[in-house]
Formats: structure tokens, sequence, C-alpha cells
């Protein structure tokens, strides 16, 4: 199972969780404004209804019945709300009534309105009017006092918020685990196609659309599975059916030989049973090639080994057919590469290299192998100074039964051992080509 | 030699025959079973020095038949011999529990060596600190080589190879063998390599010497000699 972290689900249970608390967080600042909006509204509707009052009695009772009222109501302290203040002016700006210790900056002759401040600290919503030409009227209220109510709806939404956005998280985990398990169950299956894995594949569970994307990926790997199991068995049957009849009249030949016939018979007899084992390699190699490409990509099987080892030890095998043969045979081989594959096929890439530098290089030639990493990938060369391969020729003899014409006449060989390095290559995710070269030829895999 | 006792499993008649008539001229016993079923019963009954195996049986194939032999504790050596000859198939024999594994078509000359060494292996005749053999000695642990009492002056690999061959010392040890536990490569190369170092080693066992140290065993393989 890949790690929570770097899951779809944990990756959208954070994003629930960071959009809810976004979400909160906004409607606390729009209620918060509201409530302030809505508290400013009410001093104002307040106020108007003040003045209101107040023009009534100074048009039915006159301007002392007025400054009257205005005095009693400042006197009284209100049971909730806030405190009205006033300032009852005649034209020259003196204080008729009113608490307030001065005029403030609105025009009664438009009925201005506006904040104004109150005392040292506070404001209030003030209206000024004229209530003739030598008397005029400002009333105001300070705003009440909105702060305790503010914080109360901010610790609701704290609080609220806080156990919303848990809940929000512990479900959309449960939720993104459940989802989590339904689709490992797939990813089990890919990994690793068993019987059980696919049969479980094609058990319905909620009739959704992950269950349809189950369902889909059972029915694919089982058919790719019965493909490698035909494939499989077909070439079983195949090596067997060859094989066996094979060995039956290998085994005449063996027979024959034994009842010590003339030399020139037994030599026929020698070359006869030379063929059958060509003919079993050519069945053999063809076999591979075709698992090989079969199993391109597919990394089930593919196991660390110590390529430098490897490479090493078959190094030590060839050189003593170097010596034998007078090649100069070099090799230079970094230390502990590591790489995940199959080592039997990558060794068999380069003895079949090797194979092929020995046969088309002539005595006294060079012959060099190198590996090297570059990016942690490792790099294999096997060059030489030999009569090289014409640029043409150069993707053909990776074909199967291709023979170059520099081997035309006296070198044996089935013509697949390069078909078969390429595909062991491929099915590691490597590519072998033959690259440029001042002389002779250079393979590199990589 | 001692005569071996080999429990041969096979369906085809005819193989089952050329074994027999091979078993037959080396001396050794050989008991046939065509059938997977049969072949378990009898070796549940009967103590083997060695088993081969065919894979492709009619009931029980060889691999399952390996995997049950090993489950019920019996540690015979098998030889898996079969048409399936390709590196991957005896990767999934040797997983299996067996001890080798041949592909037909096979030098009869192989397959004796190659049941001679499993039944030496199992039954301990080597491993020891010094291996000693006619005119020869092998220093195990010293990684030291004398013939009659002369320091022979071996390369690691060489070494390596004189080794294997003394702990087969009087049999035939073949390529396919030498490739597998020396050079520990699965799949014989198109070209002479092996036959190559054996001749360089061949040079250094017999250099000052008039006896041959190694015989080559036309077809098949190599011996080493007493060097007498």
């Amino acid at each position: 199972m890949s790690p929570y972290s770097r899951s779809i689900f944990s990756r959208l249970v954070w994003g629930a969780g960071i959009i809810s608390t976004v979400l909160l967080v906004a409607l606390w600042w729009t209620t918060h404004q509201t409530v302030q909006t809505t508290l400013e509204e009410g001093a104002r509707t307040q106020i108007d209804i003040d003045i209101a009052g107040l023009v009534d009695i100074y048009a039915t009772n006159g301007r002392a019945e007025l400054a009257t009222r205005i005095a009693d109501r400042v006197a009284v302290i209100p049971m909730e709300g806030n405190t009205p203040h006033y300032f009852l002016s005649d034209d020259k700006g003196a204080r008729i009534a009113g608490d307030l210790e001065q005029w403030p900056a609105l025009d009664p002759s438009v009925s201005e309105s506006g904040l104004i401040p109150i005392g040292e600290n506070s404001e209030g919503f003030a209206r000024a009017v004229q209530l003739d030409r030598e008397l005029r009227l400002v009333g105001a209220r300070g705003l009440a006092d909105s702060e305790p109510l503010l914080q109360r709806i901010g610790l609701v939404f704290l609080f609220g918020g806080a156990v919303l956005v848990a809940l929000v998280v512990l479900l959309g985990r449960l939720a993104a685990a459940r989802l989590q398990r339904r689709i490992e169950r797939i990813n089990v299956a890919f990994r690793d196609p068993h019987a059980e894995a696919l049969s479980s594949l094609a058990e319905p569970k909620d009739g959704d659309e992950i269950d349809e994307l189950t369902a889909h990926s059972g029915a694919a790997l089982a058919r790719v599975r019965n493909l490698m199991e035909a494939y499989r068995d077909t070439s079983d049957q195949l090596a067997h059916e060859i094989r066996t009849p094979l060995t039956h009249l290998d085994n005449r030949l063996v027979k024959t030989l034994r009842e010590e016939p003339e030399a020139a018979v037994a030599e026929g007899l020698v070359a006869a049973r030379e063929d059958i084992r060509r003919l079993v390699q050519t069945l053999e190699s063809l076999l591979d090639i075709a698992s090989s490409k079969a199993r391109k990509g597919d990394r089930a099987g593919l196991k660390d080994f110590d390529m430098s080892a490897m490479v090493h030890r078959i190094c030590d095998l060839y050189s003593g057919s170097a010596e034998e043969t007078g090649h100069a045979f070099k090799w230079r081989i970094e230390g502990g590469v590591q790489f995940t594959g199959e080592e039997w096929q990558l060794s068999r890439v380069l003895t079949n290299l090797l194979d092929n530098a020995f046969k088309y290089v002539p005595a006294g030639g060079r012959i060099e192998v190198t590996l090297e990493t570059q990016a942690n990938r490792p790099i294999l060369t096997v060059s030489d100074n030999g009569p090289g391969i014409a640029t043409g020729e150069r993707d053909r003899i990776f074909e199967r039964f291709y023979r170059g014409g520099a081997d035309e006449g006296d070198v044996a060989g089935s013509g697949l051992g390069l078909a078969l390095a390429q595909a062991i290559a491929e099915r590691h995710g490597l590519t072998l080509q033959v690259i440029d070269s001042k002389v002779g030829s250079t393979f590199r895999l990589s | 030699m001692q005569p071996l006792k080999i429990l041969y499993v096979e369906d085809d008649q005819r193989s089952a025959q050329a074994v027999s008539e091979l078993a037959d001229r080396s001396g050794d016993t050989l008991v046939w079973e065509s059938s997977g079923s049969a072949a378990l019963l009898r070796a549940g009954m009967e103590a083997f020095d060695v088993i081969i195996l065919d894979r492709m049986l009619g009931d029980i194939d060889g691999l399952t038949i390996t995997k049950r032999l090993r489950e019920s504790g019996i540690g015979t050596p098998i030889l898996i011999l079969s048409a399936l000859g390709r590196t991957s198939d005896r990767a999934e024999g040797l997983d299996a529990g067996a001890d080798d594994y041949l592909a037909k078509p096979f030098e009869p000359e192989e397959l004796l060596a190659r049941l001679r060494a499993l039944h030496r292996r199992s039954s301990g005749h080597e491993h020891s600190a010094v291996i000693l053999y006619g005119a020869f000695e092998c220093h195990v642990k010293a990684r030291t080589a004398f013939r009659q009492n002369q320091h022979l002056s071996l390369s690691p690999k060489e070494f390596e190879l004189f080794r294997y061959f003394m702990e087969n010392a009087g049999e035939i040890v073949t390529r396919e063998m030498l490739l597998r536990d020396v050079w520990k490569m699965d799949f014989d190369p198109q070209t002479n390599v092996v036959d190559v170092n054996i001749g360089r080693l061949r040079r250094k066992l017999e250099e000052g010497f008039d006896k041959p140290a190694l015989e080559t065993i036309w077809g098949s393989g190599y011996r080493i000699l007493d060097g007498q």
C-alpha cells in the first residue's frame, strides 16, 4: 500500500479540512460585519425616532417645553441601550439644553446625519435638524457596546468550527480509508495477479463506479493471465514435442556410435548430433526471445544483484580465450554497480556480445568491456577494433536470423544471439545498440 | 565406482529404456516408474541414492513431485531430466527443491557424471580441509595446490577449477557442471571458453611432469587423473 501521505484520499481529506476552515472563517467574518451593521442601523433608527418626538414636542408645546424634555431625557439612565445626548442651540450657537459639549460638524439645514465624537473616547450616531430660524437641535446616541456580543459570536464560531472541521476530517478519513481499501484490492491484483486476488475482484460490493473499475481490472488481468498461461503451455508443449523425438534420435546416434562404426560413418553421426544440438539451441533461443518480449516491462521476478561481480566473472572466463586466440582483451569495471533484473539473462547479453567479438575480430585485435554508471544507471559497453558494422546494417543485425555480410562462410552461429540480447535488454527496460566509434564496433547496453 | 540405486520417473517409454540401458552399462540399479503417484509411493517406501524426475508427466508434474517429496522429509538428491531446458525452466526446478537439472537431449556421460556428483555431495564425501588424490594435494583453506610435493602456482580461478576437479576426483566433470559451479553460469556460451580455461589449468598441472593430469572424455567433459 502506498504511504497514506501520498494517497489521493489523504489529499482529499486535507483539502476538505482546509476548505471547511476557510468557509467557516468567511462565515464568521460575514456574521461579524452583519451584526455590526445591524447595531449601527439600530442606533440610527433610534435617534431618528428621538428627533421626530422632540420636533413634535416643539411644534406642540414650544421651546421651553422642549428644553425641559431634553433635560429630562438626559437625566434618565436607560435600562438598556445607550444614553441619548442632545444639543439644543439658538442661532448663535449658544446651548439652551442638552449635554453635548459643542455643536458637532453637522449641517442642520439639510438634516445631516453622521458619526460624531461623544465625550473623549466614544462616538455615536447623530442627526441635526433646524427647528426654526433661530433654533436647531442635534440628537445623538452612542453606538451600543458591540464588543461582548461580537466576542460571543467569535467564540461560538471558534469552538463550533473546530468541532465541525474535526468531524469533516474524521469522516473524510473514514471514507478515504474505505475507498483506499477498495482501490488497494485492485492494486494488489495488479502487483500479483494470482487466482485468489482475481476472483476477489469479481465480487461486487456497492455496485458503484469503483466496483465497475474493479470488475474491469479483474477481467483484463484474468485475460492477460490466461494469455500468458496459454503462451507458456504452448511453448512448453512445443519444446517437449520437439525435444523428445530429438532425444530419441540422439539416443539412436549414440547407440550406433557405441558400436564403433567406420571412421567416416562415425564422423557423420557426430555431425548429426551437433546438428541436433544446434536445432535445440535455436528453438531455445526463439522461445527465450518470445518470452523476453512477452515480459517486456514486467518487473515480476526481477532481483537486485551485483552487476560488477557478474561482469567480472564473465570477463575472467573469457580472458583465457583471449590469450589462446591472441586478442588483447581488457576490462574496466566500476565496483559495486547494483541492478534489478534477472542476472542469468543479463549475463547472457554479455556472453553473446563477447562470443560475437571473439568470432569476428581477427587475432591480434582488441576487445574491451567497460561497466560504469551514469545517473545511477549502468552502462555496459563491449567495443573492439575488428571489421565493424556498416551503418546500414546496424539495426538489421538485431533481427532474428539476420546474418551480416561479415560472417558469410566460416563463422558459425544461429543468427539469434543479438536478437535475444536485445529482447533481454528491452525486458529490463534497457536498450542495446551499436554506437558510432572510430574503429571496429561498439555495443552499448544502457 | 560404487553402484547407485536410482529411481527414474518418466512417462515416455523410449526415454526410460535409453536411461535404463545407460544405468545397466554403468552398473547402477534403476527402478522405473511411469507415473507421478506411483513414484511418490515408491519413494516413500524404498530408499534411493538419487531420483531422476521428468517434468511433464501424465498425472502430477515433476515440480509438484519434488515439492511433495521435500515436504514429506525425503532428502534424496533429485535430478530433473526434462524437455523443458530453458534457463528459466532450470531455475524453476531448482527453486522447487531439485538439486540438479539436465535438459533433453543430453550426453549420457553427462547424466552419469551429474548423478555421481549429486550422490557424492549428499553423502558428504567432500569439504575436508585437504583433498588428496594420487599425486595431487589441494589445501582448501590455504588455497594451495601440490603435485608430488611440488607447489603448483595457480591463479585464483585456476585454483577454483583445480579444487572442483579434486572434489570430484576419479569422476567425469562436464563443461556444464564447471560453468554452473565454478563460473555460476546457467547456460552454455557458444564459444569454447571452458575448454580454453581447462587447457590453461592442464598446462600448469603438467608442466615439468611426464604423466598427464587431466583426461578429456570425448564429447562430455574431463576427469582428473592420479598423476602418478
